[in-house]
């Protein structure tokens, strides 16, 4: 090729290829962007992402299962009962320490606590990230209603134990009254 | 004397601001005040217009990097992120002025005044609209590249003064790369200048005033010659306002910023707002030569309209020619981000064996033209 031709040949190239790449350039100018505004618009999680955890408090039992399955030791809880409802007092997870393994969620007799699907945990503070799960803290509405029913059942059982127990004592004097006075009446006879 | 010396500057360096000042002065003000504070005004319109040209260029530039990319760009500050630059401008404003220990104070404090001013004083040879101008040169296109060929003083007293090697890389470059393609540069607006026969940018611009944008010099049938001209002008634009693919003074990822690695906060910004608005300045004058400058459909209708000097014909002009200039800075962009950085070597290569030889052919041709075919052609004539 001689030095002419060869020379063409590089304007001709420069040229072309460019106008190739802005062809494609163009063509992602004008096409809808693929990424999302993040915090307002999220990309779908899929459903077995084991993100931060979320506990369906009602159900649990504060039997420490999970607790107990955890293999770092990350998850504490706290409540007090009374009878069969339970007053919480907290239930922590440690997310400095959990390594999202799941091993606390198959234990659950209660199938209560779950792997959630957020992922971003961010704080000003190291002791923030012992996070607190309860949605409530003492007793739900509900128990509470349900222990208030169980002490107005109990009452109204041992009122009518108590006037059981007195008509039973009332009938036993009666008829002691009544033997007495047929002693009585014997007596006179 | 210092009366008679202002008195002997030409007084239409300022029109339209120095008539008006002219006719509302008061009897006490000393008539060399007029032009004086004229001046001012004119040298305060030109700040802000660096400023607003700026600040839009970098929205722009962030949103096309950014949708070429298949992102969105800047998205939070207002509508679209139109008040990121604001608050950009803030940031810079607010950071730390830095001067490394080992650096030339004087030089490094001076050299982006002086970049930002040879751009600021090459527009002032950037007529807004027909009738408001700062300053109608004759020789309008001459000032204009000389200016702008003065800012890279400024970048090599930055890459000196800063004592970095990186800086230093950068500003011998730059200083390679204007050398190269000043030349090119110059020489393709040799073939508009010889069909308008005129330096002036507002003379080109009437020279220009057909119907339709019928008449613009890139159109071959004015002369054949005038596309590739183009052509090569874009490309020397390019390399003189250090535009990728031709942005080795400061290739971020080899020198990382070049001559200004050391610059911080406002003076870092200076040299960008000098590259944003001689990118538009370059788009201005490259849409003054080759397509119409003032001229367009837009501007033929309001003269039609509402005649020569109605303030709407200025309006459309002035709006007609940002538009254009904009278009410029849009496609610079475009190609910012398309094509990778040329390496030292195939600068010099392009500009001295391509752009020099091509842009001298191309001169040889269009005067060819100019003086045995322009003549017998009807519609060159009429």
């Amino acid at each position: 090729m001689s030095a002419a031709v060869k020379y063409v040949k590089n304007v001709v190239d420069t040229l072309v290829t460019t106008l190739v790449g802005m062809k494609i350039t163009g063509k992602y100018l004008l096409q809808k962007p693929i990424t999302v505004q993040y915090p307002d618009e999220r990309l779908p999680i899929p459903n077995r992402y084991r993100g931060i955890h979320y506990l369906e408090q009602e159900k649990c039992i504060e039997c420490l299962a999970c607790a107990r399955a955890c293999p770092i030791d990350c998850i504490e809880m706290d409540a007090v009962r009374h009878g069969k409802e339970l007053e919480w007092i907290s239930f922590t997870l440690d997310y400095q320490k959990c390594m999202f393994c799941e091993l606390c969620v198959y234990p659950c007799p209660k199938d209560c606590i779950h792997m959630g699907t957020e992922f971003a945990f961010v704080s000003y503070d190291r002791s923030e990230f012992v996070h607190d799960l309860l949605s409530y803290r003492g007793m739900s509405r509900d128990a509470k209603q349900r222990m208030v029913e169980a002490e107005e059942k109990k009452k109204a059982k041992e009122a009518a134990k108590a006037a059981k127990e007195a008509a039973k004592v009332a009938a036993q004097a009666a008829k002691e009254g009544k033997e007495a006075a047929g002693g009585g009446g014997e007596a006179k006879a | 004397m210092f009366t008679e010396v202002l008195s002997a500057a030409p007084q239409s360096g300022t029109n339209a601001i120095n008539d008006f000042l002219a006719g509302v002065k008061p009897e006490f003000v000393p008539a060399w005040a007029v032009p004086l504070t004229a001046v001012g005004i004119a040298v305060g319109i030109t700040i802000a217009l660096v400023s607003v040209i700026a600040m839009f260029s970098t929205w722009l530039e962030r949103k096309v990097s950014g949708h070429i990319q298949c992102r969105y760009g800047p998205m939070r500050a207002g509508w679209h992120g139109w008040l990121q630059p604001l608050a950009d401008g803030v940031k810079l404003l607010l950071k730390e002025d830095l001067v490394p220990v080992g650096a030339d104070r004087v030089m490094y404090v001076v050299a982006p005044a002086i970049v930002l001013a040879s751009v600021l004083a090459a527009l002032a040879a950037y007529p807004l609209a027909p009738g408001f101008f700062f300053a109608d040169l004759d020789l309008g296109i001459f000032f204009i590249l000389a200016m702008t060929s003065t800012t890279t003083i400024g970048v090599v007293m930055a890459g000196w003064s800063s004592n970095s090697k990186w800086s230093l890389y950068g500003a011998m470059r730059e200083a390679a790369q204007v050398v190269a393609y000043e030349i090119p540069l110059g020489i393709s607006l040799l073939v508009p200048i010889m069909v308008a026969g005129s330096f002036n940018l507002l003379e080109v611009s009437r020279g220009q005033a057909g119907m339709f944008g019928m008449d613009w010099y890139i159109w071959p049938w004015v002369n054949p010659f005038m596309l590739p001209c183009f052509v090569l002008f874009f490309i020397a634009i390019l390399a003189e306002t250090k535009r990728a693919p031709f942005d080795l003074p400061e290739a971020e990822s080899e020198l990382v910023a070049g001559f200004m690695t050391e610059y911080s906060g406002i003076r870092w910004s200076f040299f960008f707002m000098e590259e944003y608005a001689a990118m538009y300045l370059y788009s201005v004058v490259g849409a003054f030569f080759f397509f119409g400058g003032f001229e367009s459909p837009l501007t033929w209708g309001a003269a039609k309209v509402f005649g020569d000097g109605h303030v709407l014909y200025h309006c459309a002009a002035g709006l007609t020619l940002i538009l254009k200039g904009f278009a410029g800075v849009f496609l610079m962009m475009w190609l910012r981000w398309t094509l990778p950085r040329v390496r030292i070597d195939q600068v010099m290569t392009l500009g001295y064996k391509y752009l020099t030889p091509l842009a001298l052919a191309c001169v040889l041709g269009g005067s060819l033209w100019e003086v045995f075919v322009a003549p017998i052609l009807p519609w060159r004539n009429g």
